[in-house]
């Protein structure tokens, strides 16, 4: 017993003393400084790091393969040929690119005297390599490249890209996912395409943007140093530090920015904005992003399968109210299938309105004067707007005799039912869409275009002349944007008309940064993505 | 049976719970309708990317096949492959186990710290203010919500006197000037044998409200067990006898009695370790530590089986060999206990 006890005494003692730290007392606190590597920090400079607080975990690092979230930190640490903005596209590590008549053959001119983190010069083989490893590995957002047939190198700054199809190669070369050009001299000596992602996954990269990949812990933080010789410079006021750190929980995330032990981040609780807008340390900043809100009809079962109970219902939504009170106002309501702010968004195409007269008028015509029919819709478990949004329309439909249950699901449980017997499918799947790169065709061809087995086709809609429509004009997009924007108008109108789904809301991106912080910028094109490299002190 | 034959049996016993476990949640979670390799392929996947990573998971394999390759993975010390994060599980498994074990001992230690001197003095002062309050507050650490206490310890402590950081294991930028060289992975300790004292010192500031709210639930155990078996003591013949000598009651109290009082509690200190592994989950989530409960959590919400076994497995071995250790050590201890 008295030696159980002396363990007992000991251990507490030690780990007393461990934990209490009297130890330290003896050491000296000189700061041990390191050698001064080509970007290490001095004390003095730790000042100049800049935190993302986000809410997800990363995954994988292979720009060929990444197809979710880290490409947040991919876009600081590689490029793509051009950049897309609002306002156009922009060179990037192309400065210039042409095409032939009918936008078949497109020709880009490197920009020169651009070095990789690994102090390799990029030239046009890099651009065919990187290109060719993404379309080789078939992963991910590989389909962007479905267009090309063949790349040549025609000297070391210039490069012709021939497509199978007339595309917008400029455009899809913007992609955030799966358009990186990486160092292919020094990743091709690491072995064939698996050997090379696993050694990107560990956390190295082969690119050339302002920053380079200093530590990578896929749960907690990833963080970024300067590449001191990006071919764009540095001024004093930039970060030499970038850090994401990910904290999933979006309370703790707001406390952390008000405080300012991060400076920026996204996702709060739309509740507690008002707030954070009278709060003098922070900048809320609101911009539209390329996102939207569905209601797909199953429109291969009774009775939505009935155009007239499809507009019934569309017109039995009340818009106005579901931004008010689930966006709170950070949003706005849709204008068909596109977000606004991109290429083929229409201000004045004739959508839907709340107006339950229509609805009852139209639902008496289809043969249900009084609705009594029940619906099963079906959301994403855990997403809180779409499950105000599935209360608000089952309270509206009530009105109309039409009972709605809801069924929130795991987001695989809802697309495997969607994906099975439509006769046995839900009624209404609701869905968030945003574009792999910003074109109308990602939208129109992925959930509206025939489909030969599902996929993400969730109103199981056919209409061959709507499909006949998009696949001309995305062929039209590089060469001829107003012809192109003239047929995807006609396209949605026709879309509008057969109403398979419920057009909601864009959602607003909604950052909030500290105010220690200046120049940053939203770029729908790249989703989530803050670009460091803009970021200055305030 | 022999105390040696006792041991190896409950081993044995112990391997067979953890086959059993994994075996029930390898196949619940299988039969949960979803796709995890469209979880894998992430946002916006085709019909052949979905087909690819089917097949890199041996998902088309029948249910029983992949139980069995499971299993003699497991054998090899592989867990699979983690569908959210892409990463080895158990690489994922490493660090998270660290971080939640160091939580663990210093929130055990703050409870031994109070607990005991706690439940001697209520067992002293039997009925005075002074007990009745030590029972509130260990009744109190039993039953509060620990979300809601460590929301509150954040409140006060972060938000109002600003004195400890809101959540996270030590800040990136005091890391990044004095860069930790990793040793054991307990950043304490890793600190402290390194004489990296800023590191130190922040580490200790961000423990310690996690560890409090930890430390809460063993707290009231201890504290009870101590009162409980003291109380039992201190009516005994040898206790009176010595009071009748005129030893100083110091030397009675915490020699001759809490001597014999604190074996039981010892047992109770053994198992409120694995309740500690429990209550962490939530804490982990409050206080964004990047353990154990939080990697659970997120591995559960995003249907990565995987990793979700993963846990299982460690938690369920680190549970089983709590109670092992706790019903060894009480056989050893006490030789009225019959094998």
């Amino acid at each position: 017993m008295k030696k159980e006890f002396a363990i007992l005494v000991v251990a507490v003692i030690i780990f007393g003393v461990i934990a209490s730290g009297c130890i330290g007392g003896e050491t000296s606190t000189t700061q041990t400084q390191k050698p001064a590597t080509s970007s290490a920090q001095s004390t003095s400079e730790t000042t100049n790091v800049v935190i993302y607080g986000y809410g997800s975990e990363m995954i994988t690092l292979d720009p060929s393969t990444e197809f979710s979230n880290s490409i947040v930190v991919l876009a600081n640490v590689y490029e793509c040929l051009v950049k897309y903005t609002p306002e156009g596209l922009k060179p990037w590590l192309a400065t210039s690119w042409e095409s032939n008549e009918n936008g078949t053959v497109w020709t880009f001119h490197l920009r020169k005297g651009v070095k990789f983190h690994t102090g390799n010069e990029m030239t046009a083989e890099d651009v065919k390599w990187s290109i060719e490893r993404t379309i080789r590995m078939g992963l991910g957002p590989a389909f962007i490249w479905d267009p090309v047939k063949k790349i040549e190198i025609v000297d070391e700054y210039t490069i012709k890209f021939y497509l199978k199809y007339p595309a917008n190669l400029p455009l899809i070369a913007s992609s955030a996912y799966g358009a990186y050009i990486m160092d292919s001299k020094y990743l091709s000596k690491l072995g064939d395409d698996n050997a090379i992602a696993d050694w990107l996954n560990k956390g190295h990269d082969a690119g050339t943007g302002p920053y380079m990949i200093d530590k990578y812990d896929p749960k907690t933080e990833v963080i970024l140093k300067k590449f001191p010789e990006y071919w764009g410079g540095w001024s004093d006021d930039q970060f030499d530090v970038a850090i994401i750190k990910i904290v999933p929980d979006a309370s703790l995330r707001e406390q952390m920015v008000v405080s300012g032990e991060i400076q920026i981040t996204r996702d709060l609780p739309l509740d507690d904005i008002p707030k954070l807008k009278e709060n003098p340390n922070v900048v809320v900043d609101q911009t539209p992003s390329y996102q939207e809100l569905y209601a797909f009809f199953n429109t291969k079962k009774p009775p939505l399968d009935n155009k007239l109970v499809r507009q019934a219902l569309s017109y039995a939504v009340p818009y106005q109210d579901i931004v008010q009170y689930v966006l709170h106002g950070y949003g706005e309501v849709a204008k068909g299938p596109i977000p606004k702010g991109m290429f083929g968004y229409f201000e004045d195409l004739p959508t839907y309105h709340y107006d339950l007269n229509k609805a009852k008028e139209l639902l008496a015509k289809a043969g249900y004067p009084n609705g009594g029919f029940k619906l099963v819709l079906t959301y994403t478990q855990g997403d809180e707007a779409e499950a105000k949004v599935a209360e608000i329309i089952k309270a509206e439909w009530k009105k109309l005799g039409i009972e709605v249950e809801i069924r929130p699901m795991n987001w695989e449980q809802q697309w495997a039912l969607a994906k099975s017997d439509p006769a046995k499918a839900q009624d209404i799947f609701m869905m968030y869409w945003w574009p792999t790169y910003p074109t109308p065709y990602d939208f129109l061809f992925n959930m509206f275009h025939c489909e030969e087995e599902i996929n993400f086709n969730l109103c199981y809609y056919c209409n061959s002349e709507f499909d006949k429509l998009i696949d001309e004009a995305v062929t039209l997009e590089g060469t001829q944007p107003e012809k192109a924007a003239e047929l995807y108008k006609k396209a949605e109108k026709i879309l509008i008309e057969d109403a398979p789904a419920i057009f909601l809301y864009y959602p607003d991106d909604v950052y909030v940064y500290h105010k220690s912080i200046k120049g940053f910028k939203d770029n729908p094109g790249y989703p989530q993505v803050v670009f460091f490299y803009e970021l200055h002190k305030a | 049976m022999k105390f040696r034959e006792y041991v190896a049996y409950r081993l044995v016993l112990a391997i067979f719970v953890i086959i059993g476990v994994v075996t029930l949640v390898f196949f619940v979670s299988r039969v949960i309708p979803s796709d995890p390799a469209a979880l894998y392929v992430g946002a916006h996947p085709t019909p052949e990317a979905i087909e690819k990573a089917r097949e890199q998971l041996h998902l088309n394999d029948p249910l029983i096949k992949q139980y069995a390759y499971y299993l003699w993975s497991l054998l090899h010390g592989d867990l699979g492959i983690s569908i959210r994060t892409h990463n080895p599980v158990v690489q994922d498994l490493k660090s998270a186990f660290t971080a939640t074990f160091e939580l663990i001992l210093v929130a055990e230690f703050i409870a031994i710290l109070i607990g005991i001197p706690l439940g001697v003095y209520s067992a002293v002062k039997k009925d005075s203010w002074l007990d009745n309050l030590s029972r509130l507050f260990a009744i109190s650490g039993v039953s509060l919500p620990a979300f809601w206490f460590g929301i509150v310890l954040q409140l006060i402590f972060f938000k109002h006197l600003q004195l400890l950081p809101l959540a996270g294991r030590v800040d990136t930028v005091v890391l990044l000037q004095h860069p930790l060289k990793v040793i054991t992975g307990f950043y304490l300790i890793d600190s402290l044998i390194t004489g990296n004292i800023p590191v130190f010192i922040d580490a200790l500031k961000h423990i310690i409200l996690p560890a409090i709210t930890l430390a809460m639930y063993p707290i009231g155990l201890i504290t009870r067990q101590v009162r409980s078996m003291m109380i039992e003591v201190l009516q005994e013949n040898y206790i009176r006898t010595a009071w009748a000598y005129g030893i100083p009651p110091r030397r009675i109290y915490f020699k001759y009695a809490l001597k014999n009082a604190i074996a039981p509690a010892l047992i109770t200190i053994g198992l409120s370790f694995a309740y500690t592994l429990v209550g962490a989950f939530l804490v982990e989530l409050i206080f964004n530590w990047p353990g154990l409960g939080r990697y659970a959590a997120y591995s559960i919400l995003s249907m990565d089986y995987p990793a979700v076994l993963g846990v299982t497995i460690v938690a369920a071995t680190a549970y089983v060999f709590i109670n092992l250790i706790v019903d060894i050590v009480q056989v050893y201890l006490d030789p009225r206990i019959k094998l």
